[in-house]
């Protein structure tokens, strides 16, 4: 009987070793677990958003991550799902294409809250607090640059109409304030009409149909967007003006670039989704290897892509020919 | 009694809600706020004259600038360009010294010649834009700003500085011939190199 309390201290000894090795099999283990990284994006139906999600999801594995994409279908709720599913499924770091500079806010938030840093890229959400950082397209810069080349083209003079893109996105407003930040400077350059076309290619062509009535007399026209420029471009075509008005465009789209080649349009502004994309992932990698401190917002260069240098590009890049 | 302790409390009661409640315009209120965030004009002259200027004599010569980008463009990007952001487009600090071969609509075209090299370079007088003199310098720090309009705001405001103060003597008195000597910046893409058309933003600029 006098053995007993020896026999319990032995079990109990022997059950608080196995547990903490078992303990310590597990850290092991989760040591070893590959961390996962989640790819959620605004929408897959463009392709400069599938290009930008998949580049990201691919540096993230070379980096030696799993990864998962995520499909919001420019819908806010559903971006909330894919956060709230991202977090359970145990996702260590999101890099992300927000639907909504405001809407998107609280998701951000959420993962934060969970422990899950959010890299944003290409659109911004309207918090310097909630993502650990944000890689964005300079459009303000890339748009001054576009700006001062359309003065050029108009010797500083003639009339000029804007179509602009979503009027609730950020990035809407930044290429048009830095457009406008050099334009303005020319008083005989003026702006007859601005008018949004919601950054859509059907729509930029009825809203130039409707200007070319009101305003016959137009030398040329801005848009936010090259899926605009094109259907603005469509509808000088159909109205035998396409000679006459020089369309701006901005984005560096496969058939934009093609239409600067084939001098149908005059300019755009070369965004790289590939570089947003990597950065994204690579300061997920340098987030999990101790890098704490991280510019709130990261701008990355807009370049002019005009009819002398646009053999230098191909769409959403450089032209790898041309590389250096 | 009762009824003037009720009238009392009656018109406390309301004096207290209509003082807790005021109305402001909304633009008004964001104007404000982003006001006491950041002022652009002062960090731009503050930027201008303890950083941008005490650091003029950095700025490498450009005929040395040409030399070493035509020899290895690498090593020369990496040691004397800047940028705020990241991608292709680098800034760099210049000097030289050259003589005025003509002045047109939009700049003054400058040769600058020495024993062994002969270079042509433009003095924008006209387009003032872009980001090339709050980066060249690599003083500014990204970290320094939560909003990206705030940093774009600073450059328009450097170079509104360049247009006001910098370029209207230069541009009465400037002729044919002149010799000059200038400090400024340039921009360069890093992956389409094209040293035929150096394009100097002036800070400091002087007729010899």
């Amino acid at each position: 009987m006098k053995r007993l309390p020896a026999i319990k201290t032995i079990v109990v000894f022997m059950l608080i070793v196995g547990i903490a090795a078992f303990q310590g099999c597990k850290t092991v283990d989760s040591k070893n677990e590959k961390k996962k990284v989640a790819v959620i994006v605004s929408t897959l139906n463009n392709p400069w958003f599938v290009v930008l999600a998949q580049t990201a999801a691919a540096q993230a594995q070379s980096l030696g991550y799993e990864t998962k994409i995520f499909d919001s279908q420019n819908n806010t709720a559903l971006e909330a799902d894919n956060f709230e599913n991202a977090i359970a499924s145990g996702f260590n770091a999101i890099l992300f294409n927000p639907t909504d500079a405001d809407g998107s806010v609280t998701n951000v938030l959420k993962a934060k809250s969970a422990g899950v840093p959010v890299f944003c890229m290409d659109r911004e959400v309207n918090s310097t607090e909630a993502a650990t950082s944000q890689i964005l397209s300079d459009n303000y810069s890339g748009c001054v640059a576009i700006g001062k080349y359309f003065v050029e083209q108009m010797n500083k003079k003639g009339n000029y109409a804007e179509i602009l893109g979503l009027v609730g996105d950020n990035n809407t407003w930044n290429r048009s304030k830095g457009f406008h930040s050099v334009v303005n400077f020319y008083p005989a350059l003026k702006m007859v009409a601005q008018q949004s076309a919601d950054f859509d290619r059907n729509k930029a062509m009825e809203v130039m149909e409707s200007l070319l009535q009101a305003h016959p007399d137009i030398n040329a026209v801005f848009c936010g967007n090259d899926a605009m420029a094109s259907g603005a471009y469509q509808a000088l075509v159909a109205a035998g003006k396409a000679d006459e008005i020089k369309v701006f465009g901005f984005d560096g789209a496969e058939d934009v670039i093609k239409s600067i080649k084939d001098k149908k349009i005059a300019a755009t502004g070369m965004q790289f989704p590939k570089v947003m994309a990597q950065t994204a992932a690579n300061y997920a990698d340098d987030y999990f290897k101790g890098r704490k401190l991280f510019p709130k917002k990261m701008p990355v260069a807009v370049e002019l892509v005009t009819q002398e240098n646009v053999g230098d590009y191909t769409g959403y890049g450089k032209n790898d020919k041309a590389q250096k | 009694m009762k009824i003037s302790k009720y009238i009392i409390a009656f018109v406390v009661i309301v004096a207290v809600a209509y003082n807790a409640v005021y109305f402001k315009k909304l633009d008004e209120v964001k104007a404000s706020k982003a006001a006491k965030d950041f002022n652009a004009a002062q960090y731009a002259a503050t930027f201008w004259n303890t950083k941008l200027l005490p650091n003029l004599n950095k700025a490498i010569d450009v005929t040395r600038l040409s030399f070493m980008l035509s020899r290895d463009p690498q090593t020369a990007f990496e040691n004397y360009s800047h940028a705020l952001g990241i991608g292709n487009l680098r800034y760099f600090l210049v000097s030289g010294k050259g003589t005025v071969e003509s002045i047109n609509e939009n700049d003054v075209s400058v040769l600058i010649q020495t024993d062994s090299i002969k270079q042509k370079i433009t003095i924008a007088t006209e387009y003032i834009f872009g980001n090339a003199v709050r980066d060249a310098t690599g003083l500014i720090d990204i970290n320094e700003f939560n909003n990206t309009m705030d940093f774009n705001n600073v450059s328009a405001e450097i170079n509104k500085t360049i247009r006001e103060k910098v370029l209207p003597a230069f541009r009465q008195q400037v002729k044919k011939g002149n010799p000059i000597v200038f400090t400024g910046a340039i921009e360069l893409n890093k992956e389409h190199l094209d040293l035929s058309r150096i394009e100097v933003l002036p800070v400091e600029i002087k007729i010899l």
